[in-house]
């Protein structure tokens, strides 16, 4: 399903044209007028759907990874493992958007009483050690193996990490944490949630565009050589 | 899913036999007692430690630093005791092991072993601690209840890492691998010490405990699941 899929053209397409939608009507739709926030609530359209698209590509790698170990193949690491690539990336440029953000909103680059900002960081810092485990072995099913084990660790610890301490710690200054109120109250606002959802399709389907790109270069390098 | 992956490698519960589970234990203990020296250096690296902490502080600290400082040692320490756990099988005894212990019964019994371990260090480090800086905390048994489930938690996470440093021989790895993955658990223990120093917010508690308690839980799955897949390689 995976191959068939990433050969085929509409997505891409879709892709194409509802970034472009959001790229031009995102700067183009009028905000409501809200005191702090002001222009920046445009931000929602980039760094909110970024978060998404790296949790998508980070599912696929769980999946890839379980489908792994189960089968043995290693087509499914070579999956794994650029899913991961591309989750990395959307991750950073999540990180990247949303300290933009904080600076406009919150007076600063980076801030501490924020506690979903650190977790973000942690976040990556344990997809970072999925790196440096893969780079770390000789023996090529070895690699894929112990990386499989660890990226089902990286998953669950990423989830409890973005989802969890936030909510436990009880003062976050993102919406929808700690008795802040959530998306709805800037939903609410139709225009914004007009942009709002094809963001999201749009920016997962950029991440897992990257992916399949990814994944193809991985398999012409492996025929270059010789191990397929 | 994980039930899946469990039957896939040929693990049931059904077929583990705790007699053997505790004899394997009971091997690890004996085989622990019998050559003091990791035991003597794990016990001088521990009041090292803390004397360290004693002289920078100048014998004076506050509790929730105290606690964070706590949990520090705790951590380095852990991951010095555990980060062996698998070294003697891996080198000396590996096909011999791998044909008598089957993987469920090996990775059960050596969390038993190492998170009692982990917690009797805990033990050690909290009474020098406290001997030293004359902390007292309001709420015992919820510190104490704190410790077990946080080395529970470590024992879960490190002996599962351990036995990829062993089969790559690279030791750095296991701090790498660790401490990203050991983060959440460590803030909700952190956290959950300092509400053990406070009687109000008890509500507070409560939740704090469920979280750490199902974050043990998922580790300690994960780990029997995925041992196998390291073990049978």
């Amino acid at each position: 399903m995976f191959e068939k899929l990433s050969k085929q053209v509409w997505w891409k397409i879709a892709t194409a044209v509802l970034l472009f939608y959001t790229c031009i009507y995102g700067f183009i739709v009028k905000a409501p007028d809200l005191p702090i926030l002001e222009e920046s609530i445009r931000n929602l359209f980039f760094h909110v759907p970024m978060w998404f698209a790296m949790m998508f590509l980070m599912f696929l790698n769980l999946i890839f990874s379980i489908m792994y170990l189960a089968n043995g193949t290693s087509r499914y690491d070579v999956y794994a493992s650029n899913t991961a690539v591309a989750g990395f990336l959307m991750g950073c440029l999540g990180i990247v958007t949303g300290m933009i953000w904080a600076k406009v909103t919150w007076g600063a680059w980076w801030v501490f009483a924020e506690v979903k900002l650190n977790a973000a960081a942690a976040a990556i810092l344990v997809y970072c050690a999925y790196f440096v485990l893969r780079s770390s072995f000789d023996d090529p099913e070895l690699k894929s193996k112990f990386s499989a084990v660890y990226s089902i660790f990286a998953f669950v610890m990423f989830m409890v990490l973005i989802n969890v301490i936030p909510r436990i710690a009880g003062s976050s200054l993102h919406p929808g944490n700690g008795g802040n109120p959530g998306f709805n109250s800037y939903d609410l606002d139709d225009n914004l949630r007009k942009v709002f959802y094809p963001a999201i399709l749009g920016w997962i389907g950029i991440g897992f565009w990257i992916s399949t790109q990814l994944i193809r270069i991985s398999f012409i390098q492996r025929k270059l050589e010789d191990i397929d | 899913m994980l039930y899946f992956l469990l039957q896939h490698k040929g693990c049931s519960f059904a077929l583990m036999n705790l007699n053997r589970v505790y004899h394997l234990i009971c091997k690890e203990a004996a085989l622990e007692w019998r050559n003091k020296s990791l035991l003597a250096s794990m016990l001088i690296y521990v009041l090292g430690a803390s004397f360290i902490v004693y002289y920078a502080f100048q014998g004076h600290i506050e509790f929730q630093v105290w606690s964070a400082i706590y949990w520090i040692i705790i951590l380095f320490s852990a991951i010095n005791i555990l980060g062996k756990s698998f070294d003697k099988e891996v080198k000396f005894q590996y096909y011999y092991i791998r044909s008598v212990v089957p993987p469920l019964e090996m990775i059960i019994s050596k969390l038993v072993y190492n998170a009692i371990l982990v917690f009797i260090f805990e033990v050690i480090i909290f009474l020098e601690m406290t001997l030293f800086f004359g902390i007292e905390v309001e709420n015992l048994p919820v510190f104490f209840l704190t410790l077990f489930l946080g080395g529970m938690g470590f024992s879960n996470l490190f002996t599962l890492f351990s036995t990829i440093t062993a089969r790559t021989g690279n030791v750095v790895l296991l701090s790498v691998l660790g401490f990203p993955v050991i983060l959440p658990l460590l803030l909700l223990i952190l956290r959950l010490t300092g509400l053990s120093d406070v009687e109000v917010l008890v509500d507070d508690r409560g939740l704090n405990i469920g979280a750490v308690a199902v974050l043990d839980m998922i580790t300690l799955v994960l780990s029997v699941v995925l041992f196998p897949y390291l073990w049978n390689e």
